[in-house]
């Protein structure tokens, strides 16, 4: 299980809940869409969200310093990360 | 110590700045030249237009605050990483297109040299700072894709240079290699 952080038009949030760490990239941008919908990222509330407003962001699989698994769901920058 | 600063137009130049207080000397490199539109987010004054950036940022360092850097002047190659790497303890990326980031990337990974990645968004609404050792390069919507164009993206370009200079005092004072992520909505260590 892990984190997921959501950044969108320059805001960034965790999901409260828990996902599976091995979810694909599609079901990981499927859950965002669904959850920044439905306010469950809390100051990231956008209802109206386009069903692929995330199909051009990048997805990364790092520990946080605390050891806590965490998926970040971002804007390209452009460059990524090694899981 | 010396440090070398690979692209110094917007976030190199910022973050140049914010090293200049580091017992380091700094190598800058970029083989571009000051346009007066880039005064607008980048650390270069009206006098430094026309001049290459290395040379300006160089000469401005030297003159507002007495630090001495070194310029090179030219674009990264195949031909030449190495040399322009010798010599260095750390490198930052502060390059604007993926070919460059790779080239660095796998030039500081043979040599062993440390070497850590600052960029931003094309949207100016969101940066990385990354060790290399947790680096990949993300695909460019269209090659060579503008970022950070005009004086728009000011504030995170401050931000982010101030978050990279962070990440290399870190880094020289104490060997941390801390990743950030920056947004409008703040500054995050992700490792």
């Amino acid at each position: 299980m892990a984190v997921l952080n959501i950044t969108y038009n320059g805001l960034s949030a965790d999901y409260d809940m828990d996902i599976d760490y091995a979810a694909s990239d599609a079901d990981i941008r499927r859950i965002a869409v669904e959850v920044v919908r439905s306010g469950g990222v809390r100051g990231l509330h956008i209802a109206n969200l386009a069903d692929n407003a995330f199909r051009n962001y990048v997805i990364d699989h790092m520990d946080s310093p605390t050891g806590e698994r965490r998926i970040y769901l971002r804007p390209k920058v452009p460059f990524g990360a090694e899981v | 110590m010396r440090i070398v600063i690979c692209g110094v137009g917007a976030l190199g130049s910022t973050t140049a700045l914010f090293c200049r207080n580091l017992d380091a000397t700094l190598r800058l490199v970029d083989f571009d030249r000051v346009e007066s539109k880039n005064l607008q987010a980048q650390w270069f004054v009206k006098q430094s237009v026309g001049k290459n950036k290395a040379q300006a940022l160089r000469l401005q360092l030297q003159n507002f605050y007495g630090v001495k850097a070194e310029a090179m002047g030219v674009r990264l190659s195949e031909d030449n990483t190495r040399e322009l790497l010798d010599g260095c303890d750390l490198a930052l990326d502060c390059f604007d297109n993926i070919a460059s980031r790779q080239l660095l990337s796998t030039a500081a990974r043979d040599l062993e040299l440390p070497l850590v990645h600052g960029a931003l968004s094309g949207d100016g609404t969101f940066g990385l700072v990354r060790w290399d050792e947790r680096f990949s390069a993300d695909a460019e919507d269209v090659e060579g894709q503008a970022t950070c164009e005009g004086g728009e993206h000011l504030p995170i370009i401050g931000a982010m240079g101030a978050t990279l200079a962070r990440a290399v005092q870190d880094h020289v004072r104490a060997g941390d290699r801390h990743d950030y992520m920056v947004s409008l909505s703040g500054v995050t260590r992700t490792s």
